[in-house]
């Protein structure tokens, strides 16, 4: 028995996945065309499982700044910046986000997971206490056991749920920290917030939202799901990423707290690790802003994911209980789900396949992230090519009776009414990116 | 075993078949991840079910250094009597 013994499952399982002649977890791209389109296996591919939400991986100003950076900086920092010191564009990425959110403070991690990780170990110790969305991502419950405090796990987007299991330890002395993500990077499913700070404030915890998917997405300026639901002052702190919206890499969080500094000092996974490279944080500090300049970024991507939901869910598709960027088709049969995958691939569309246990419900999605860059034609051909394999594998009615395209475009609401039994909290402990 | 122990290894059966959406034979000795076959996010939503159940708080890492039955008992027990 070897020292992978231990992953004899895992392997068989992989295995099997394998042997049906797709493996999801292993594309290989022989080249990157634009934000939206790869080659694969030598065919041209449109791209719809990037996170790359504003089309900026390939943005002019960007990559030559970026370029620029490593001409007079270098191309590594070689260290941590406790031990190595800070560069001027660390001061200058930080001080650009704080001011982009209108917040005091502000710390970049050299990931997004890495960001959750370092606050969420940090900032409650073995006195106090965490309460985690049970369906919140990978780097969150990771953050949650690379720390002390005892974790309290609460159903998915349900502020009664959570405020049940706060009024349980209401008599426990120490600090309460709640976690909840603006978009889901599962189903596209945003946090009730508004419900969520009501039930903080009754208990007198502390707040935190994970904007990954939303930072730069939702909101009038792009902030995210607490400016567009107006709470952004009942929310204590804001975590974010650099490798979606931005389209580069790295992790950052903001806050208005006093004392929050200290943290420099602190947390672990800001200490420990080497800190970005300057050619990283340039194009990144471009990235933000022209995500500040150009709103109609977000317009085209608003009305891209409209486009795309509608689409495939008036052509008879299951899809997730809101309209988001992230747009994820529910199949019940997760080895349908993978030959789906496989054949979307084939005919020259790439998107994300997730899988059970990562999944609620033991079902599969097809997970898709729309872009800004996308075309109309681009996310039609999307379409026209899902519903014509649904069809195929007979997940959808007949031709006949079906409209692809739905006439009008229904307020999100509606959807969630009655698609929001589908994912029955569970936690999707496994993440995505 | 005493008369309350077996009601609340009823109780706790009957969580477990929620969970997992089977019957569930339970006896003390028996270990929640090898002998119920319980991934980690079933052991999560498993712990939440019981809280509700007992109206009480189980924080995962009190959950983690529960291996058998017996322990889940006696921890919520413990809990119990605490609250
Ligand atoms: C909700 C959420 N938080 C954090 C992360 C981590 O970000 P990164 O991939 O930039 O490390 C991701 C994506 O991977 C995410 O989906």
């Amino acid at each position: 028995m070897s020292i992978f013994g231990k992953f004899a499952a895992l392997s068989a399982r992989y295995d099997r996945l394998k042997q049906s002649g797709a493996d999801p977890f292993s594309v290989k791209f022989d080249d990157i065309l634009s934000s939206v389109e790869g080659v694969v296996r030598g065919k041209k591919t449109l791209l719809f499982g990037t996170n790359n939400y504003l089309g900026l991986t390939f943005d002019e100003v960007a990559m030559e700044m970026s370029a620029d950076a490593i001409r007079h900086h270098g191309t590594g920092t070689t260290g941590s910046r406790i031990a190595n010191g800070s560069y001027k564009v660390h001061a200058e990425l930080e001080r650009e986000l704080a001011d982009f959110y209108r917040r005091k403070h502000c710390m970049v991690f050299s990931t997004g997971y890495q960001a959750n990780l370092g606050m969420i170990s940090t900032l409650v110790g073995k006195d106090d206490h965490l309460f985690l969305d049970a369906d919140s991502h990978a780097s969150i419950y990771d953050g949650s056991r690379l720390g002390h405090a005892p974790v309290v796990r609460f159903r998915h987007n349900n502020p009664d749920d959570l405020a049940k299991r706060l009024r349980r330890l209401a008599d426990q002395p120490g600090d309460k920290l709640i976690v909840v993500e603006g978009i889901y990077s599962m189903l596209g499913d945003t946090a009730p917030l508004k419900e969520f700070v009501d039930v903080k404030r009754e208990y007198g915890a502390y707040l935190m939202v994970d904007e990954a998917h939303s930072m730069g997405v939702l909101g009038r300026d792009g902030r995210g799901l607490a400016e567009r639901e107006g709470v952004e002052d009942d929310v204590d702190f804001v975590v974010g990423t650099f490798s979606k919206s931005l389209a580069s890499v790295g992790g950052f969080c903001v806050s208005s707290l006093e004392g929050f500094e200290i943290l420099r000092l602190a947390s672990r996974p800001y200490m420990f690790t080497a800190s970005l490279p300057p050619s990283i944080m340039s194009s990144t500090i471009s990235a933000l802003k022209t995500l500040r300049r150009e709103p109609e970024r977000r317009t085209k991507l608003t009305a891209n994911s409209r486009r795309f939901y509608n689409g495939l869910r008036g052509a008879g598709f299951n899809v997730g209980p809101e309209c988001t960027p992230i747009v994820a088709v529910i199949i019940d049969n997760p080895d349908i789900a993978v030959a789906f995958w496989k054949r979307l691939l084939e005919e020259g569309m790439y998107l994300n396949l997730a899988l059970p246990p990562a999944t609620p419900n033991a079902s599969a999605f097809l997970r898709s992230s729309v872009s800004a860059a996308h075309s109309d034609e681009h996310i039609d051909f999307a379409i026209a090519l899902m519903t014509r394999i649904g069809r195929e594998f007979g997940l959808l009615p007949n031709e006949t009776n079906v409209c692809p395209f739905p006439v009008s475009a229904e307020r999100l609401g509606a959807t969630a009414a009655t698609a929001r039994a589908l994912p029955t909290a569970v936690g999707a402990g496994a993440g995505m990116a | 075993m005493s008369e309350e122990k077996n009601e609340l290894l009823a109780e706790i059966s009957e969580v477990l078949e929620t969970v997992v959406n089977r019957r569930v034979e339970l006896r003390t000795d028996m270990n929640i991840v090898n002998d119920l076959g319980l991934d980690s996010i079933a052991v999560m939503n498993f712990c939440m079910a019981l809280e509700d159940k007992f109206d009480i708080s189980i924080p995962l890492h009190d959950m983690a250094s529960v291996v058998t039955v017996d322990d889940l008992a006696k921890t919520i027990q413990a809990l119990r009597s605490n609250a």
